[in-house]
């Protein structure tokens, strides 16, 4: 029944996919690399460990890996990383170039682990962190396979797809090529290969065979034309790709950004999920196609737990997903070494192919979901605690015309009384599209319009693209043309390409004197116009060249230190943010906290602030698809991120922008944002029923920032994000692992918006504990839902389907202000919603919502835990900090006995005071009435 | 003067405070409620919330918990979310804020009682902004008495125009009765004397032909005479053949005056050839070297008869029919076509010799063009007329005010500039736009209707169906009427992408003043 609903669905959504030109972003089929490897399906290739020659060390072992078909030897490094993961990188042995090794992703050099050798046997070879989590190396054919707490997890290679196209001189035009090669005239341009055969050929019965013409002369290796564009490939091939099965897991996760499901899908009757950044025109739904950011980590979940692979690699990159039928792929090997693994059941199998660069992947053991989600941020970072102001909500278009528009705009969501705390400015406000400049007609003072924002609470945030309009009156041009800033052409002159100014081009992010640079033009005296109260969003940094292949680079463009652009582009666009989180931090000394909106990403843009999903349109569909993008950017560590509210391009019906307001406000970045050929859609351009909505959904928002807040400092701690899906907190729920229209704020509250398009009720599925007693709680009515499995659920247009788990407390503001600085003071409602135990607990984190001061110990984080009668709220480490906010409300739902009087105690007085309260039998919920119990003090109240 | 009124009328309130110090002062007390309201607020009773949801003791009234879902008994704090609190804004308007500006930080009314709790540094600008907004008042209740005075002149001038046009409707439509008979009359008329005439005419015509044909035909005999005496005089060994010794033995066809007939220009006159017979002469030749040839004979005879010539050409060199030309006559190439078309008609047909009607036809011709040129004087005045009608009857449809008082606006047009564009506002008419620095105007729309809302209907003129958006919508321009002296465009622009709108002044939307200006600050509580 649920397939065929979900069967439907795609096909509906089908029927309004429109509006991307196919033709303009290349198929698998027209990137010769990615076909070469595809076609290992078919041809596996043959590779050896030649475990003899193992090196072993006290974190890392070197093991020698052998193409017997061209003789070329690779390096295996195997290094043992603390908290459960290896890592592994491959290379030539003694390449004729280097490879890239990605910088700037990881937060720091990954803290190595001692190597444990458990067992050296003539064909295979276990390594391990500690008996349990240990990684088996197979001699011949060459395989990995990893194992932890329950089993083995991970293969790779079993399928034998691992190709590693090692650089090599071009011979000879194709034409000239003979017949035959052998291995002396390979040695020729090898010279170390005579040695490896020999030790090789000892060895294995495998004979050598002769090199294989058709590898060398396959078109595409050593130039490739796509359209008009000619990528030169002067090193010639040098892209490797592999297979990676988890035996028990059915479902893989991750490798976004792409407009799917969260679920991946077998990818072998199209195309592979594609990682490239791209900047796509109106993109195309439920598709792998490539979208503005990539990140390369991909989380397996089995019946129970879950592990991780991080393929760390910039360049272009494909990813084939594959569902296995049961049995005969791990071969009997597998039952030797593992002491009886059964044959794996249906599972999933990933088939990696990157262009260039170092093959350097990370297999993350868990076990569990949330240990890979902390393994992997651990290794890549987290994004730091935004200001409150950052997760409220967001008011854009392209573009607010002039100051007296911004004035105009948020003077009226105060008529209106909605809340708002930013107001945006696309490229329109720039003095001919150069960035770090005003209109100067149009924004002739726009220090008195930030000043009438500041003094309401707002900020505004500007944009600053990377592309440079090449006008020799620019500072910004006329320094990096003088300094050699620029991406370089393949003839060392500056690039020159087309984006929003014209003729632009693009500083190289590579150069650490760039970002330095970059960092400084953020300074108050040199963004002139700007203040304390002005943000920044990078946008275009896939990056964007209109008139480059797939509107971006070319590959064969230099970067700083030699290294081409097809060896680091899905890096660029956070080279960019980075250099600009800097730029934000120094301006403020260090004291405040920065926020940046990017487009493009990579593993590690975490660390910088929020990402959105892109030029998205005014459709169900992408609707519907905004909830899958943003969870697979947050179990790939993006923790802050969110789609334009009413779409981007195109007119949203109103009903559409309503639900979207109501699903955007429960997303972790709520913004939105419009077309400048589409009409005006500030809310309070509505009609008085459609207003009122909206506010409340806004006002939703609001109320619920102090629990949105504690849980992205809880990400900064954990790693953990906002938004999750179901299985991360029911990993043991099988009917959850393919949702996507349904999932968790926190651990503590279930969403389920409306975004079907008059919907009168909406089916919602509800998880449970192992005990299937989970209860749920209507947030508005109270209403209560045990169990699991659908529900059918009411909606108006008023209706957002959320519900509270019993179990849990949440710590609301309800007083309604105009911006969310203006609420610090303000006092909380705790919502306790108690289990079919009568118990609850929850956190609360509260600072000052905008200075690093947190990091000095100026933050209070506490617990609040129910049972027995007695209400707690206790500090849970040594932070402190003097807040004047205060308890005006608990409402305790689930309470199925009136308590006959309730005494408060603060920490440190000896009074008891005795508090009114208000109980509704009916419906069991008991409302407090202003207990003023301050956040500042623990305290506990007693039910009597 | 008026200032003092007001101080009285304070003082009225102190005194009234005085009096009755308890009932006053405990209104008061009770933070951001209007005195009408307090009312409502009696601290010897529990209290009810307004919407009757709840009864609460007096003492939860501004206890900063929101007990009433109505907001009621928080007028003076921000617990409830859809709570009001009352600025009293002494010596200026008082007016209510929602409660969530209530203790923000944010100083919202001008007496700063908005930040009871907060300590936030408001001072107290009322009466300041009360002082400068009766200037203000008392400016635009003058704006609006004279805008008013003009709008009645308008209306006045409506209603004579509206008037005028009945009026003229009503003659015009007796005219047009007339002049239909007349046309009627006329007709029959014109037809009558236009059957004879054609008769005449086709007489006449084939005539004419018999005539045309018979000199066509003298023409050409004359015309071969003249080319054989040419032959026989060229053709100096009277072998039967031009050849180009025989032509460069003439002076006469020295076309480029070096005082030689060079063999190129010899192979020119005999179309490429090096000879010519008698007949190829007859049919191509004598064309080519005819007007060498008459120049020949202006020399040594007296002039043929001028009948060939067209006399507009009678001065210009002669043509080359054909073969090369220089540039500078290519530019004019095609006006020497047409000359050359002419000049060979006249050779065949002289057009402007007609034979004159007998005296008979002439009479029937001209009685029968009487016939018609009345007939179409009469007709050309229906027209007329009936275009008079239409303009009046639509201008009549249009919809000038209750009182007529657009009417006036009607034919005029009214500019305005900004940094990019003028634009053009003809009420009733239509809207544009053109750029600053060159370029044509776009059409921004057509008199449409009136868009105000409901309680306004004149405030808004609507012009739509202007020049359709490159992948968009059709143009349109919405125009807001609002009160002035004079009709001037404040403003322009386009909010939406393709659609404008205009800000004008206009006495036309000024409503009759009321009272005094003070009348119109509300001080309602005072």
């Amino acid at each position: 029944m649920r397939l065929n609903r979900n069967c439907l669905f795609f096909i509906l959504s089908f029927c309004y996919v429109k509006g991307v030109d196919k033709g303009n972003f290349k198929s698998c089929e027209q990137s010769s690399f990615c076909k070469r490897h595809r076609a290992t399906r078919e041809t596996p290739s043959a590779y050896i460990a030649d475990l003899k020659s193992l090196s072993l060390h006290k974190e890392r072992a070197f093991i020698d890996v052998i193409n017997v078909e061209a003789n070329i030897p690779l390096t295996l490094e195997i290094i043992a990383l603390h908290n459960y993961a290896f890592r592994i990188k491959i290379q030539e042995k003694n390449g004729l170039r280097k490879r890239y090794q990605v910088e700037n992703a990881l937060v720091r050099e990954p803290e190595t682990a001692p190597i444990i050798l458990l067992e050296k046997k003539d064909d295979h070879i276990v390594l391990g962190l500690d008996a349990v989590n240990r990684m088996v190396i197979q001699g011949n054919p060459f395989r990995l396979d990893l194992f932890n707490k329950d089993g083995h997890v991970i293969t790779m290679n079993g399928r034998g797809m691992f190709k590693f196209e090692h650089y090599r001189t071009r011979k000879t035009l194709p034409e000239e090529i003979p017949m035959e090669h052998n291995p002396e005239t390979d040695s020729q341009i090898e010279p170390l290969d005579a040695e490896e055969v020999q030790q090789t050929s000892e060895e294995p019965p495998a004979e050598v065979p002769v090199n294989n013409d058709a590898e060398e002369t396959e078109p595409g290796m050593w130039e490739e034309d796509y359209k008009s564009h000619h990528d030169s490939k002067p090193y010639g091939p040098s892209s490797f790709g592999v297979d990676l099965s988890f035996p028990g897991s059915n479902h893989v996760y991750g490798i976004p950004e792409h407009a799917d499901s969260l679920a991946l899908r077998d990818t072998l009757n199209g195309d592979p999920y594609r990682l490239y950044n791209l900047d796509v025109f109106e993109y195309e739904l439920w598709s792998p196609m490539a979208l503005y950011g990539a990140i390369p980590f991909v989380m397996a979940k089995g019946k129970e737990g879950a592990v991780g692979v991080y393929w760390q690699n910039a360049a272009e990159t494909w990813v084939d997903v594959r569902d296995v039928p049961g049995g005969g792929v791990v071969s009997s090997l597998m039952k030797l070494v593992s002491g009886g693994a059964s044959e794996p059941g249906p599972h999933k199998e990933v088939h990696f192919i990157s262009e260039s660069g170092l093959m350097d992947v990370f297999f993350l053991l868990g076990p569990g979901p949330k240990d890979v989600l902390q393994q992997y941020t651990g290794l890549t970072g987290v994004t730091p605690l935004p200001q409150m102001f950052a997760i409220a909500y967001h008011q854009c278009r392209w573009n607010y015309n002039d100051q007296e528009d911004v004035q105009f705009v948020h003077e009226n969501f105060d008529k209106e009384d909605m809340p708002l705390d930013v107001i945006w400015l696309d490229i329109e406000h720039t003095d001919n599209k150069k960035y770090f400049t005003w209109d100067p007609i149009k924004f002739s003072d726009s220090l008195g319009m930030m000043k009438n924002l500041s003094d309401k609470g707002r900020k505004l945030v500007t944009i600053v693209d990377p592309h440079i309009k090449r006008d020799s009156n620019y500072f910004i041009h006329k320094d990096c043309e003088a300094n050699g800033f620029y991406i370089k052409d393949t003839n060392g002159k500056d690039f020159e390409g087309w984006c929003w100014p014209g003729s632009s081009s693009y500083p190289d992010f590579f150069n650490p004197a760039v970002r330095e640079y970059w960092k400084e033009q953020y300074a108050f005296d040199k963004y002139h116009g700007t203040t304390k109260d002005v943000y920044i969003w990078n946008d275009m940094n896939e990056p964007s060249v209109f008139n480059g292949p797939e509107v971006t680079m070319h590959k064969d463009k230099l970067h700083h230190g030699g290294w081409e652009h097809r060896d680091v582009h899905n890096i660029y666009g956070m080279l960019v943010v980075d250099s600009t989180f800097q730029g934000l931090m120094a301006r403020g000394e260090n004291k405040l906290r920065p926020f940046i909106l990017s487009r493009s990403f990579f593993a590690g843009s975490q660390r910088y602030g929020a990402i959105w999903t892109g030029d998205n349109g005014a459709e169900w569909g992408h609707l519907q698809v905004s909830i899958p993008m943003v969870l697979s950017l947050s179990i790939a560590g993006m923790a802050f991120t969110g789609g334009d509210v009413g779409g981007f391009f195109k007119n949203p019906e109103t009903d559409l922008l309503i639900r979207w307001y109501q699903a955007g406000a429960y997303q972790p970045f709520f913004r939105a944002h419009a077309h400048e050929q589409t009409r005006r859609r500030e809310p309070y351009l509505y009609d008085e029923t459609t207003k009122d909505i909206i506010r409340q959904a806004i006002r939703q928002r609001y109320a619920l920032l102090p629990y949105w807040y504690t849980l992205f400092y809880e990400n900064e701690k954990t790693g953990i994000p906002p938004m999750r899906p179901l299985w991360l907190e029911y990993p043991k729920d099988s009917d959850t692992f393919a949702l996507d229209d349904v999932y968790l704020l926190g651990d503590s509250l279930l969403v389920r918006p409306v975004t079907e398009s008059k919907a009168t009720s909406v089916k919602v599925y509800f998880p449970s504990d192992e005990s299937a007693m989970t209860i749920w709680y209507d947030v508005e009515t109270y209403e209560t839902f045990t169990g699991r499995g659908y529900k059918s659920i009411e909606v108006d247009m008023y209706k957002i389907p959320v519900f509270q788990r019993g179990g849990s407390i949440i710590p609301k503001k309800l007083r309604p202000r105009r911006s969310s600085v203006l609420m610090q003071h303000d006092p909380y409602t705790l919502v306790v919603a108690l289990d079919e135990e009568g118990k609850a607990s929850g956190t609360l984190y509260i600072d000052d919502g905008e200075s690093f001061d947190y990091r000095e110990g100026k933050y209070v984080y506490g617990h609040l835990d129910y049972q027995r009668g007695k209400l707690s709220f206790r500090f849970l480490d040594a932070g402190r900090y003097s807040d004047a906010s205060w308890v005006e409300r608990i409402i305790v739902a689930g309470l199925r006995l009136k308590p006959h009087k309730i005494f408060a105690q603060i920490q440190g007085t000896k009074d008891h005071v005795e508090l009114d309260f208000k109980y509704e039998a009916k419906m069991h919920i008991l409302t407090i009435r202003k207990p003023k119990l301050p956040m500042n003090y623990e305290w506990h109240l007693q039910f009597y | 003067m008026k200032k003092l009124r007001i101080y009285n009328f304070n003082f009225a309130i102190l005194v009234v405070t005085l009096i009755c110090p308890e009932n006053v002062l405990s209104e008061l007390r009770i933070k951001g409620l209007s005195a009408t309201r307090a009312t409502l607020y009696d601290p010897s009773h529990d209290f009810t919330c307004l919407d009757g949801s709840e009864k609460i003791p007096f003492s939860y009234i501004n206890d900063d918990y929101c007990d009433c879902k109505d907001g009621s008994d928080e007028p003076g704090t921000s617990a409830c979310p859809n709570g009001m609190f009352f600025c009293r804004n002494i010596g200026y308007r008082s007016h209510y804020i929602p409660s969530s500006r209530v203790n923000d930080g944010i100083c919202d009314c001008c007496d700063g009682s908005d930040e009871w709790a907060t300590g936030t540094n408001c001072t107290n600008n009322c009466y300041e902004l009360g002082a400068s907004a009766r200037e203000e008042a008392k400016e635009k209740h003058d704006i609006q008495q004279r805008g008013y005075q003009l709008k009645l002149q308008y209306s006045e001038q409506g209603k004579q125009s509206r008037k005028e046009k009945q009026e003229k409707f009503e003659i015009l439509q007796r005219e047009r009765s007339e002049i239909e008979a007349v046309k009627l009359e006329r007709e029959a008329l014109k037809e009558a004397a236009e059957i004879p005439e054609k008769e005449a005419l086709e007489k006449h015509r084939a005539m004419e032909e018999e005539i045309r044909s018979q000199r066509q035909a003298s023409e050409k005999q004359k015309r071969d005479e003249e080319a054989l005496a040419a032959f026989e005089q060229l053709d100096s060994n009277q072998d039967g053949v031009l050849t180009s010794d025989e032509i460069m033995a003439k002076p006469i066809f020295d076309q480029n005056g070096d005082g030689l007939v060079s063999e190129e220009e010899a192979k020119f006159f005999l179309s490429g050839q090096t000879e010519m017979t008698r007949e190829e002469f007859l049919n191509t030749g004598f064309v080519l070297m005819k007007p060498y040839l008459t120049h020949e004979e202006e020399v040594a005879s007296p002039p043929p008869s001028s009948t060939v010539t067209p006399p507009a050409e009678g001065g210009e060199l002669p043509e080359i029919p054909e073969g090369e030309t220089d540039e500078e006559e290519e530019d004019f190439d095609h006006g020497e076509a047409d000359h050359d078309d002419r000049t060979e008609d006249s050779e065949v047909l002289p057009v402007e010799e007609t034979l004159p009607y007998d005296p008979e036809t002439q009479k029937i011709v001209d009685e029968a063009k009487a016939a018609r040129d009345a007939y179409n004087e009469a007709d050309r005045r229906l027209r007329e007329i009936e275009r008079d009608l239409k303009n009046i009857e639509d201008s009549m449809k249009n919809d000038y005010g209750p009182e007529e008082e657009f009417s006036p606006l009607h034919g005029h047009c009214f500019e305005f500039t900004d940094r990019e564009y003028t634009y053009k506002f003809c009420p009733f008419d239509y809207a544009s736009q053109r750029p600053k620095h060159g370029g044509s105007e776009t059409r921004l729309g057509q008199w449409g209707h009136w868009a105000g809302p409901e309680n306004n209907k004149y405030s808004i003129m609507m012009l739509e169906k202007g020049v359709q958006c490159w992948n968009g919508p059709q143009r349109s321009c919405k125009v807001h009427f609002t009160c002035g002296v004079d009709n001037v465009i404040m403003s322009a622009s386009e909010p939406n992408r393709c659609e404008y709108e205009m800000n004008f002044v206009t006495p036309t939307a000024c409503a009759p003043p009321t009272g005094s200006p003070d009348d119109l600050l509300a001080h309602d509580e005072l």
